[in-house]
């Protein structure tokens, strides 16, 4: 089963997102981190399939933690979950640093699940 | 279920890869010129014109033309004609997709049509609001995304009030402010009632009950929809060619007499009715 890491500061968004990971029977969250800083040594220390990852978070951002997985493994698969998918820069410069993909919250559960399996 | 630009929604559905799109947005970097790049293409400017414009664009926030014009290196009538041209030749994205062969031109059409069929909920409604309020149409559709997000989002019926001036923000249970900033600076404030934000926290969770989720929960469930919401706005906006950023969400616990607006702000108050002994406002703290 693939492993799943959440970051996201919103402690009620990471319950949803793991409850919806975990609910699918086909992906295991394995954690749960609350900013760019703690995501990469989750990252680290987990070794999750993929990351699911908000962009707007207090401390090290979404953007600037993507800069920083991808710099250290160009291989990492990393999803971004945030409230800013629509802005079209924001998307652009997600997918440009090397994000798989952009979902916009809100979002439905088959939206994510939908994602992850092609990955 | 959010707003979307096109782009976003071809690869969010699957309908093109993530590589055609960066090859499109490539395509479009390309053949977009910026401001300057236009004003230089056309003749009205100099490179060192240019240069010297970017030089005071670092101590003063003005857009390039409004500094070159500011400058006597462009006359108003230079600066529309290149927004015209810039209007005129510029690549959308879904014919930039064409143009990288990751859809036909049959293909873009039909899906532009399934595209705004998703958007067509957060077409513009109209939102009254005091005369004489700088950046009005920006607040109007703040208010106006904000009732549309309670709508889908939240499920919940409401009733919302003509908005009004106050000079004090009303005591509630709760308060989740986000700062917005950009080409409009705000302070964006959802005030809700306890049971509001049991509300609120039934619907971000996706739970029938909350009644044992502890305080910190049911506060950032407040804290997430207003994100969801700016995020939103953000978005809505750069549609419109505007620039709005958002910070993450804080708590506010306001004491019984409420909290003042600040000195050089107003506030724009807008209650939203959705149930007997609840209470729920936006507030919107502005300069003015």
């Amino acid at each position: 089963m693939k492993t799943v890491l959440v970051v996201d500061d919103s402690l009620a968004m990471a319950r949803l997102l793991e409850k919806i990971i975990n609910d699918s029977g086909e992906f295991t969250c394995v954690g749960i981190a609350r900013d760019g800083v703690e995501a990469i040594k989750m990252n680290h220390s987990e070794k999750p399939d993929i990351i699911c990852m908000d962009m707007n978070m207090p401390g090290m951002d979404g953007l600037t933690a993507l800069r920083s997985l991808v710099a250290l493994n160009k291989e990492v698969k990393v999803v971004m979950v945030t409230s800013l998918g629509g802005v079209g820069d924001k998307f652009a410069e997600a997918l440009k640093l090397g994000a798989k993909n952009v979902i916009s919250k809100p979002f439905e559960a088959d939206d994510i699940l939908r994602i992850l399996r092609k990955l | 279920m959010a707003v979307k630009f096109f782009g976003q929604f071809l690869v969010e559905k699957g309908i093109v890869s993530r590589e055609d799109l960066l090859a499109a947005l490539g395509l479009q970097d390309k053949k977009n010129l910026k401001f300057g790049e236009m004003a230089l293409e056309m003749g009205y400017v100099t490179p060192a014109d240019i240069d010297r414009a970017h030089i005071a664009q670092f101590s003063q926030d003005a857009k390039l033309g409004d500094i070159l014009l500011a400058m006597g290196l462009l006359n108003d009538g230079q600066l529309q004609e290149i927004v015209t041209r810039q209007k005129e030749t510029h690549l959308y994205i879904g014919e930039a997709l064409v143009q990288v062969g990751s859809l036909t031109a049959q293909q873009l059409q039909q899906h532009l049509q399934e595209y705004n069929l998703d958007q067509a909920p957060y077409l513009p409604a109209r939102v009254e609001l005091p005369e004489g309020v700088a950046n009005g149409k920006t607040w109007e559709m703040v208010s106006d995304l904000t009732y549309k997000m309670i709508t889908r989002v939240l499920g919940l019926q409401f009733k919302a009030e003509k908005c009004r001036i106050v000079s004090t923000l009303d005591s509630n249970y709760m308060m989740a402010a986000l700062d917005l900033s950009g080409d409009v600076e705000a302070r964006y404030v959802l005030s809700v009632s306890a049971g509001v934000q049991k509300m609120v926290a039934r619907a971000i969770l996706r739970e029938k009950s909350v009644e044992h989720e502890p305080a910190d929960i049911l506060e950032d469930t407040v804290m997430e929809f207003i994100n969801v919401v700016c995020g939103n706005v953000a978005a809505k906006a750069s549609q419109l060619g505007e620039v709005i950023n958002i910070n993450p969400p804080v708590t506010i616990r306001p004491e019984a007499e409420g909290l003042p607006v600040p000195a050089g702000h107003i506030a724009l108050c807008f209650p939203i009715h959705v149930g007997e002994g609840e209470k729920m406002e936006l507030l919107l703290v502005i300069p003015g």
